[in-house]
């Protein structure tokens, strides 16, 4: 069992409307809200994982006081750009040539490290040959070639002319070497035929092309036109596709077209009836329709020949990009020698806004080279954070044994841990905690927060503190924990350590015993780690400069604004040993 | 010092311009399109999270299917979907859980550790949803929906967050409820001012160039025959077999090649319990991988089609599936498998590995009358479906058989199910009555007078009283319906048809045909500016929910249709108007 390290979850409010853990009631959809409040966040409920994030995920939009977690956060694209060539891409290239590099990037098929592109060594056709003269020689060719699994290009039979470019050139080459033409040559060459001969040859010859190898592009691209030149046909009225929208028998179109269906138009005017039946269906390849070829023996074949690690799996089936110069999709990417490379996904660099106030929250740098962030309010400075220790006491029985990370929690047994909130703003802070005295779950632990209310003073500047020091030494509010025996006592109500911006409190656990009774479902995943929800409200007082509310110290406290924010948050402590 | 100045100034003047044509870029490529007259016309989308630019991102369309395992994105007028999404279990981690990325679940020592009873949580996690709405949380599925959608966004689309209309291509069974938190889950969390709705037999049959066609979803779920005709679904047929059955028997499979010791329950024979031995992941990929299925044997069956005993036929065919000696030479094949105790490699014969889809899809060691409604085998269903219709959308359904989902990569099933319909067909012709009695009736000459009423079970009467005639027909392989007999001299018709469907359509004949898939068939509707089968505005959903949908019946489409016709473009049908449907979906 791997260790668990504590951890500290965050439940954005954002999800709080869409209502958490409510059981499936589709005839009251928005009748709980009233009482959800009362509800305790159960963090086991498999609603719970998609609102919950680390205190780093987090940000802060500073001028609705609100957490912002990805998922209401609205998002600008700053740059597009190249993981592996890092070069930055145009908007206007992402919606004509796709999500993908269109240079020499690609990912190996088979593992996804990068490839890289390597000539190949032609056989010398003359041993005499000079190799200046070989280099010379303009048969060289280039191939892709997987630096981590030696998966070459030359597997799939694909090899190219030039080093550079190898995205469009990969477009027209199909796996095993055949070349095919891409949709702006099938189109060039549509019309210079159109051009040539008359009609009916141009539409024979394109017909015996395509019916050969109808790709996806293809088919596609047949299909649209096929369909544009059906609705811009003047007769074609609205009965294209308007069939689609209605269900009903009552409109006079499609009452007219089903009467047109049954009496094959004799008892209509004949010029009605040809313009219900203009849109008509595709009949050709050229224009889209494709007979299915059911007959896989072949393939079947291939696959009775071919060993198990021939094949492809599903993954690397998953990370193919959607191919369109296959044939067809009915298993078509099956084996080894069927993937192609994959070119590199495209990625974005974002600014993120606050969708209520259009703020930004956050923006990085344009440049794709810079990790650096112009404006980034992270929540992490604006919430107080926890971190999580467990506490162990010396017992009657001799000195504290020194608390390892990831130690089985025993059942039944209290154990103690001490929480810390640090502050991170420049206003002290008070903070009210509020957990349920039992864990939501099949298995409760009891929670006892020991200070459920308490300041935290302000994060001044450390040399403040520096200079206060030997005042605060005396002060009683400071409480080290150096030595002293008689402070090693858990009081209820107290504050178990104090510092310039933290405060330590201790909460008690008994873990509950994980036995399991006649009848219960085994244990699930991740059911013995021990998570507590926690209800964290934080007040502070703010200086009220009109709109520019920012925190700084104050100068005049006569206007003081109070704020409050209050999250569920969740801390996983320990996994519970298991009986 | 001036010129220097001068220069500064020219170095900093392109500067708003280049960001002013940055911003405008979107705009300007829009204007090249189509669709740009009707810009002028909408709505301005009334959002609360309104601001100048979200007008401009409308331009372009999101297109997403959703079926039972993965998401598929991708803007409107492209030939296939930018990205897909599979739903799996990390998804329903939290973010910042790494674990996936540890070595530990590279071997899976998490599914060893835990121990999984019953279908239900062996796949669970791998699909979006349970169509048994009984027992389903529906913010779950919407959460699910999100997440995916979210990831899809940036990963694939690299888009911003400026709301976009979307259009969703949905299973046209999704139930109500579904639909619902699905629509919940977009419109409160991307804020799309509009959401269109298509079937997806519908848009597989425009991704396929015809009107009217026959599809077989071999799906995840189920396996669903939807008859579409003139581009409206007239009629549904279903069947619990499908990938999932799939996965399961190949786990069946595997897990009986397994070692005893491999297991983890000692003692227990594999057939009896509901436990796992194998992740389902692995399954999963062996199913994708390994998994084929035999050619239909046509010939040592079709004599005994003539024997005409059904009670008869099943001895009999139990016999040949079996002694059916293998074609090819029998070989070994070797699979790896990790998710077992420890990692082994386990032999079968090659023969072996088409069973499960034998078993899932086929069944055909029990007789016809064992099955349940639910659990037809495939070319049962899609004879049977076939049957229901009518008789002329019969004749075009059967001409256009589309073969889509994910079970149709399994290599020769989609021909094994062709010719096993095109044998029953043959068989039976258009007949639904079978048995004795009905052989003794067709045998005796002096009841054929009365053979037509009784036959009425598949279709309308009126249509039922030609299916003798419909019986007759297969051997001419010409259809003889009132549809086509218009073809009169009449030189203004002639004149008029001139340049149009010169070609009479293919009807009568079993015959497959490929689609694009129900995304591109999507994707063309959209791109093309037809109506599609409901739209639903933002504010409207939000205030009123599914409840607030009326009646398909009761729009009033006169209305809707003129609109259609308007500047405002044909995506947005009932946008002025105040009603809106939920199309196929809020039927019941």
């Amino acid at each position: 069992m791997a260790p668990l390290n504590p951890y500290t979850y965050i439940q954005c409010p954002c999800s709080d409307s869409a209502s958490l853990g409510r059981p499936s009631d589709p005839t009251s959809p928005a009748s709980a809200d009233g009482d959800e409040e009362d509800n305790t966040f159960d963090p086991r409920a498999p609603r719970a994982n998609f609102s919950l994030y680390p205190l780093e995920y987090l940000l802060y939009c500073e001028d609705c006081h609100q957490i912002r977690c990805p998922r209401c956060i609205a998002e600008e694209i700053a740059t597009y750009f190249c993981p592996s060539c890092l070069f930055e891409v145009p908007s206007s290239n992402l919606k004509s040539e796709g999500n993908r590099c269109t240079r020499s990037c690609f990912q190996c098929p088979i593992c996804i490290g990068p490839l890289s592109v390597t000539s190949i060594e032609m056989p010398p056709s003359d041993p005499n040959l000079l190799a200046p003269d070989r280099a010379a020689t303009p048969h060289t060719t280039y191939s892709l070639i997987c630096s981590y699994c030696n998966w070459s290009s030359t597997e799939i039979g694909i090899q190219f002319d030039k080093p550079n470019s190898i995205h469009a050139q990969l477009a027209k080459i199909r796996n095993g070497g055949a070349s095919r033409l891409t949709a702006k040559e099938r189109k060039e060459r549509r019309k210079e035929l159109s051009h040539r001969g008359g009609e009916a040859a141009a539409a024979a010859a394109s017909e015996a092309a395509a019916g050969q190898d109808v790709d996806l592009e293809t088919q596609f691209a047949n299909l649209k036109l096929f369909y544009t030149s059906q609705l811009a046909d003047p007769n074609a009225g609205d009965t294209g596709f308007s069939s689609l929208g209605d269900l009903g028998f009552s409109s006079p179109s499609s009452l007219s077209r089903i009467m047109n269906l049954y009496t094959g138009g004799k008892l209509h005017d004949p010029r009605a009836k040809s313009k219900l039946g203009a849109m008509r269906e595709a009949v050709t390849a050229d224009e889209g329709l494709l007979e299915a070829d059911l007959d896989e023996s072949s393939l079947i074949a291939q696959l009775h020949q071919s060993d198990f690690l021939d094949t492809a799996s599903s993954t690397q089936i998953c990370s193919q990009p959607p191919n369109l110069g296959e044939p067809h999709l009915h298993g078509a990417v099956r084996f080894n020698s069927s993937l192609r490379p994959v070119p590199y996904l495209l990625r974005t660099k974002r600014s993120k806004r606050c969708p209520a106030c259009r703020h930004i929250v956050s923006k990085p740098e344009a440049k794709v080279l810079t990790t650096r962030f112009r404006i980034r309010l992270v929540a992490g400075s604006y919430i107080p954070s926890i971190s999580i220790r467990r506490l162990n006491l010396p017992g009657p029985n001799g000195p504290a044994a020194p608390a390892i990370l990831g130690d089985l929690l025993e059942p039944l047994k209290p154990v103690h841990f001490v929480l810390t909130f640090k502050n991170p703003i420049f206003e002290s802070l008070k903070v009210t905690l509020g957990a349920p005295a039992k864990t939501p779950g099949r298995f409760p632990s009891k929670v006892t927060v020991l200070c459920p209310q308490f300041d935290i003073d302000a994060n001044t500047d450390v040399w403040d503190e520096a200079l206060k020091d030997n005042d605060r030494e005396s002060s009683s509010r400071s409480r080290r924990r150096a030595g002293t025996e008689s402070q090693f006592q858990v009081e209820v109500g107290k504050i178990w350590e104090r510092g310039r911006n933290w405060v330590s409190i201790i909460v008690e656990i008994v873990p509950a015993s994980l036995k399991l009774e006649a009848g219960q479902d085994a244990l699930r995943e991740d059911e013995d780690v021990l998570e507590i929800p926690m209800f964290v409200r934080i007040e502070w007082e703010v200086e009220n400069g009109g709109e520019d509310a920012a925190s700084g110290p104050g100068r005049d406290k006569d206007q003081q604004e109070k704020r409050e924010l209050a999250y569920w948050c969740v801390l996983g402590l320990g996994r519970i040993k298991q009986g | 010092m001036s010129g220097l100045g001068s220069g500064a100034g020219a170095g900093t003047t392109p500067l708003p311009h280049r960001s002013v044509s940055n911003i405008r870029s979107p705009h300007t490529s829009g204007n090249t399109n189509p669709s740009t007259p009707s810009s002028s016309s909408r709505p301005v989308p009334s959002s609360t999270f309104a601001s100048p630019s979200s007008l401009r991102a409308e331009e372009d369309l999101l297109i997403l299917e959703l079926g039972s395992r993965k998401l598929q994105i991708g803007f409107a007028g492209d030939a296939c979907p930018r990205g897909t999404v599979w739903f799996t279990p990390s998804q329903l981690r939290r973010v910042g859980d790494f674990r996936d990325w540890s070595s530990e679940s590279k071997t899976n020592v998490d599914w060893k550790t835990r121990k999984v009873t019953g279908e239900k949580w062996w796949t669970r996690d791998h699909e979006l949803w349970e169509y048994d709405v009984r027992e389903v949380d529906l913010g779950l599925i919407g959460d699910k929906v999100e997440k995916a959608l979210r990831e899809a966004l940036t990963k694939y689309m690299l888009i911003d967050s400026r709301p976009r209309r979307m259009a969703c291509v949905l299973p046209s069974g999704l139930p109500l409820p579904m639909l619902s938190a699905v629509l919940d889950s977009l419109f409160t969390r991307f804020q799309p001012p509009t959401i269109s709705l298509l079937s997806s037999p519908v848009a597989l049959t425009v991704g396929a160039g015809v009107r009217s066609s026959l599809i077989v979803d071999l799906g995840w779920r189920e396996t669903v025959v939807t008859s579409v005709y003139e581009f409206r679904e007239v009629n549904t047929n279903r069947s619990v077999r499908g990938g999932r059955w799939l996965v399961e028997q190949t786990h069946k499979l595997l897990a009986k090649h397994l070692p005893e010791n491999q297991k983890k329950k000692e003692g227990t024979t594999t057939q009896d319990t509901g436990d796992y031995y194998l992740s389902f992941e692995e399954c999963n990929d062996i199913a994708t991988r390994m998994v084929w299925c035999k050619a239909h044997l046509s010939s040592p069956k079709a004599p005994k089609s003539k024997a005409g005993l059904p009670t008869l036929h099943e001895q009999d065919e139990s016999d040949p599936s079996e002694a059916e000696s293998p074609i090819e030479p029998s070989k070994m094949v070797k699979i790896p498998l990790q998710s077992c105790r420890s990692p082994t490699t386990i032999e079968l014969p090659w023969e072996a590995l088409a069973e499960p889809s034998e078993n899932t899809f086929f069944d055909s060691q029990y007789s016809e009358s064992s099955f349940d409604d639910h659990e037809l085998p495939l070319p049962l269903l899609v004879y049977r479906s076939l049957l229901q219709l009518p008789l002329d959308v019969r004749a075009l359904c059967m001409s256009r058989i589309i073969f889509t989902g994910g079970c149709a990569n399994v290599l020769g099933l989609r021909g094994r199910i062709f010719g096993e319909v095109s044998k029953l067909v043959e068989e039976r012709g258009w007949d639904g009555v079978i048995g004795k009695g009905a052989d003794q009736m067709r045998a005796n000459p002096k009841l054929k007078g009365k053979k037509g009423s009784r036959a009425a079970v598949g279709g309308p009467t009126g249509v039922a009283s030609l299916s003798d005639a419909g019986g007759g027909q297969e051997q001419d392989g010409v259809w003889h319906d009132a549809a086509n007999t218009a073809h009169d001299a009449c030189p203004v018709e002639e004149q008029l048809a001139r340049g149009q469907d010169k070609t009479p359509r293919v009807q009568g004949k079993m015959r497959a045909i490929e689609s694009l898939g129900a995304w591109s068939g999507a994707s063309l509707i959209a791109h093309l500016k037809a109506a599609p089968v409901s739209t639903i505005e933002r504010e409207a959903w939000l205030q009123y929910g599914a409840a607030g949908a009326s009646k398909p019946s009761e729009v009033d489409q006169k209305s809707a249709a003129r609109q259609s016709l308007g500047a405002g473009g044909l995506m947005r049908g009932a946008a002025g108007n105040n009603s809106w449907t939920l199309g196929v979906w809020g039927v019941n």
